[in-house]
């Protein structure tokens, strides 16, 4: 279990950071993609086969594709991390100190608190082998609670897509910018 | 899932986080601070469904489901404009549209 | 008979007689400019009645003789804060100086119908003076401090009003404000001295006050009275604070006449004759009023022997007559002073308006350097100020010499040998001077420029040509008036009061013969206590004090007939008067300096403050902080704006330092369960 655990973060970590410090973005879209994979097995990990599938579905299989999409449109060419003094001189060395400081905040807050006792519920849940109807995570469960308990924000990411396609078809058409 | 595994999980989620919010500032290029943006994305779904395994309720699950969603959207406009802005540069450069400044 | 909102009669009575001035000065202050010359009787009926009205409370307030709390009456008013209940109080000594308020007030309303008859204005002029006799009539009647504060204000008030009531005359204008200063200065005293006495007694109400007197230290007592004599310097015109009287006769005549010779000036004496028990107690304050009191007089007789312009011949007079006056009361001698008011109000009426006959008659000449030989080409005047004359100066049998010898002997029974031989000095002086005067105006020949066929009684239409309005011209306003507006006012109205004032001038005097049963004496006993005679035997009798006033009167007289009046004098009149002219002394051509100190001592660092203010405190200090408060919004401004860089990366980190804060909040005091 550690093992996995330590692994799967290893790679977590590594391909985020390659990710952002790449000098071409197509590197970084494929180090995009090995870093939401090992989400997804992550999500196994954690019960929740249906998020990991939709996140492989969605995130890797199309946003990813509509980055590289927009890349081969844009021929960014190569562009390096820069740490050195640039035009917003003032903006390297305070984002490393506010995220060092962020990231100590959160160790701080981990360390210092005590996450009360899981319900008795999830301690039933953790035995469960995947794959039944109704487990928790699984899609009958998912669907349930989505269509039943929440289906208004069901309805409202419905309208936020079509309003992105609205979106994008107003600001792409060369007609509107003439 | 022991409470160690929860800290751990959780602080991975952070790091993620921060590390998507370093490329977000530090890069010039817009593609890969929207890269950024989507790293701390997935961090913050990271972070629902560790809790929702913790707490053993699925509202976790539905949240970050439409975390995915709206990323998704957001991803396509965020692309939109980005081609709009910087359509046939050789070099993309985000310090350049300072059209905003006051 | 006369009853008003369910009050008593004697409670209307009075009432309506200290109302009615108000009630004419606000009608004619609002309706003035369609009344007009209707106005100007509207005003002498308000006062005509309500000198009816305090007449007919005389035999209410003769009756109250008790004690102290009973020896008059009392009407509550209202209650402003606890312990200061005010209202009005009548008794014989409110009721005397009521009586002359209103009767020479009213007398002088008529006057001034013919004096101002053709002005414009005329409906203003009656409001100020109706304004002022509620003023005074507030001072006077009322039973407490704070009303003597309200009216001393007021009257103050109407002063100003009135002598700049010409208001396009800078003389006037400056006269008037210089008038105000002075009597707020006086007000600062009187209201220290009040603002002692309630801290310390509790009480602002007379009966009151005099009852606790004894609980008082005789430090702040002292103090108290100092203050007091302030304000009644201020107003008495008594040294150092004179110097506003005699530029107070920029005023029309008939202002001068009440305001400045009969009235307000006389407040001062009023209120140190009735605050008698505080002065009673601090033997050393009053030592000091009767010491400043005889200076003045002696100051004010010594200036006017240097003076050319018949009004201010006058008003030095006042000053003089008024320092007797204080040092009467200064000395205890509170019944004395008092008497010498009441003959003072007469003959000083008497004179002023005697002089703006004349000054009318000659169409606004006041200099007396261009007077002479009027005798007999102004018969009435003449007569009427040779009355005047003989009785300022004291001469038996008229009133003036029984109340100048009353203070005089008092006086010398309270063992003030040096005070006494001042006043004997000044009342030769006086004497001098007035003579000076009277010989000056009506004997010997014309000095004139007015035609002799157009010297007449009748106010006379200015002739072109005939403006002579250089220094002596005061009333050049008036000149235009005159020449403007061919007014008929008949003669009768300008010299019935002059008539009717000669009686007491001539005949008042014999209410104080007979000692102590005279009936002046009978009069004042409730108020007063005689003064206890000092330890030390009195060196001379009271004839021979009287005779020696006489003889010095008379040595007064005898000069000015030899440098004035006899046919050597007249012959080289016109020559004599101009060396006289060019050889004044320089300290009676300055007035002893008073006003250039004044000057040097007050004004000038005045203004050197105020120039201060105005170049470094205004834009510096002022200017600075509303400049310092609108550059910091921009400031703030420009450091906002400095957010908006127009950088992507600036503004996400921007955010994220929102974020950050958020966070830090929650993680620590936000209470993460």
């Amino acid at each position: 279990m550690i093992i996995g655990f330590v692994l799967l973060a290893a790679i977590l970590i590594g391909s985020a950071l390659f990710v952002v410090t790449s000098s071409r973005p197509v590197h970084g879209i494929v180090a995009l993609l090995l870093n939401f994979i090992a989400l997804a097995v992550f999500y196994v990990h954690l019960n929740a086969e249906f998020l990991a599938v939709t996140q492989i579905l969605v995130y890797s299989g199309a946003i990813l594709v509509l980055f590289v999409f927009v890349i081969a449109l844009l021929s960014s060419g190569v562009d390096r991390l820069h740490l050195t003094v640039d035009r917003l001189a003032r903006l390297p060395i305070p984002s490393i100190a506010l995220l060092a400081a962020l990231f100590g905040l959160f160790l701080w807050a981990l360390m210092g608190h005590r996450f009360l006792e899981p319900s008795f519920h999830a301690m039933a849940v953790g035995g469960t082998p995947a794959g039944i109807a109704d487990a928790f995570g699984s899609v009958g469960s998912f669907g349930t609670a989505l269509f039943t308990a929440h289906v208004l924000p069901f309805e409202v990411t419905a309208l936020i897509l079509v309003v992105a396609i609205v979106g994008v078809v107003a600001l792409t058409n060369e007609e509107s910018r003439r | 899932m022991s409470a160690t595994e929860l800290n751990a999980t959780i602080a991975l989620s952070a790091l993620l986080l921060l590390i998507g919010f370093a490329g977000l500032i530090l890069r010039r290029n817009p593609l890969i601070a929207l890269m950024g943006i989507e790293l701390m994305l997935n961090a913050s779904n990271l972070a629902f469904i560790a809790f929702a395994r913790w707490w053993g309720n699925t509202v976790g699950h539905i949240f970050a489901f439409l975390v995915i969603t709206v990323a998704a959207a957001e991803a396509s406009i965020a692309l939109a404009i980005v081609v709009v802005v910087f359509h046939a540069r050789l070099q993309t450069d985000l310090d350049d549209v300072s059209g905003l400044k006051g | 008979m006369i009853q008003l909102f369910g009050l008593s009669e004697s409670a209307s009575l009075l009432m309506l007689a200290w109302l009615l001035p108000l009630v004419g000065a606000l009608v004619l202050w609002t309706f003035g400019p369609w009344l007009r010359a209707f106005g100007a009787w509207v005003g002498t009926l308000m006062t005509a009645g309500s000198c009816v009205a305090i007449c007919m409370l005389i035999p209410t307030a003769m009756s109250l003789h008790g004690g102290r709390a009973s020896a008059g009456l009392l009407f509550s008013l209202v209650t402003w804060l606890p312990g200061m209940e005010l209202g009005l109080w009548l008794d014989r000594l409110s009721l005397l100086w009521a009586l002359v308020i209103t009767g020479v007030g009213a007398l002088i309303h008529l006057y001034s119908i013919g004096y101002l008859a053709g002005d414009r204005a005329i409906a203003r002029f009656f409001s100020y003076l109706n304004l002022f006799i509620f003023a005074m009539l507030t001072l006077v009647l009322s039973d407490n401090f704070i009303g003597l504060l309200i009216g001393w204000g007021l009257v103050g008030l109407a002063s100003f009003l009135l002598i700049g009531y010409w208001f396009d005359r800078p003389s006037a204008v400056l006269a008037s404000q210089k008038a105000f200063i002075i009597n707020v200065v006086g007000d600062i005293g009187i209201m220290v001295a009040v603002f002692l006495l309630f801290t310390h007694l509790g009480t602002v109400s007379y009966l009151e006050t005099f009852a606790r007197v004894p609980s008082l230290d005789p430090t702040t007592l002292f103090l108290i009275c100092l203050a007091l004599f302030v304000g009644c310097a201020a107003k008495s015109a008594q040294v150092p604070l004179h110097t506003w009287l005699p530029d107070a006769m920029e005023g029309p005549t008939p202002v001068s006449a009440l305001i400045h010779a009969a009235t307000m000036v006389t407040a001062g004496v009023y209120l140190i004759a009735r605050c008698a028990p505080l002065w009673d107690a601090s033997l050393a304050a009053r030592e000091l009023v009767g010491v400043i009191g005889a200076l003045t007089a002696l100051t004010g007789a010594i200036l006017g022997i240097g003076q050319w312009d018949i009004k201010r011949i006058l008003a030095y007079s006042t000053m003089s007559q008024i320092g007797y006056m204080i040092l009467g009361v200064g000395v205890g001698a509170y019944s004395a002073g008092v008497f010498h008011f009441l003959m003072h109000a007469f003959f000083k009426a008497a004179l002023f308006l005697t002089a703006g006959l004349i000054i009318h008659a000659l169409a606004d000449e006041q200099d007396v350097r261009r007077m002479g030989g009027l005798g007999r080409r102004l018969p009435f005047p003449a007569v009427a100020m040779t009355l005047g004359t003989l009785a300022i100066c004291g001469i038996f049998p008229f009133s003036g010499f029984f109340s100048k010898d009353a203070i005089l002997y008092g006086v010398l029974s309270q063992g003030h040998r040096y005070l006494y031989g001042i006043a004997l000095v000044t009342a030769g002086i006086t004497a001098y001077y007035m003579f000076r005067m009277l010989f000056m105006v009506f004997a010997g020949s014309y000095r004139g420029d007015v035609a002799p066929e157009d010297v007449g009684i009748t106010p006379l239409v200015a002739l072109p040509g005939h403006h002579h309005a250089e220094e002596s011209s005061h009333d050049a306003h008036h000149v235009h008036q005159h020449a403007h507006h061919q007014h008929h006012a008949p003669a009768w109205l300008m010299q019935l009061p002059v008539a009717l004032l000669l009686v007491p001038t001539v005949f008042a005097g014999f209410l104080a013969v007979g000692g102590d049963a005279s009936l002046w004496a009978r009069y004042v006993a409730p108020l007063f206590h005689t003064p206890i005679a000092a330890t030390e035997s009195i060196p001379l009798g009271e004839t021979t004090s009287s005779i020696l006033v006489l003889l010095c009167s008379l040595v007064g007289i005898g000069t000015a007939y030899l440098r004035y009046a006899t046919p050597d004098a007249q012959r080289f009149a016109i020559t004599r008067l101009k060396y006289e002219s060019m050889l004044m002394p320089a300290a009676l051509r300055e007035a002893f300096w008073f006003d250039a100190m004044i000057d040097r001592a007050i004004v000038r660092p005045t203004r050197w403050l105020g120039d201060v203010i105005d170049r470094w405190v205004e834009p510096v200090v002022i200017g600075g902080m509303v400049h310092e408060a609108a550059f910091s919004a921009r400031w703030l401004g420009h450091l906002f704006r400095s957010l908006q860089t127009g950088f992507v990366r600036a503004y996400a980190f921007l955010l994220a330092c929102g974020l950050a804060i958020w966070a830090a909040y929650y993680a620590t005091l936000g209470g993460v369960r």
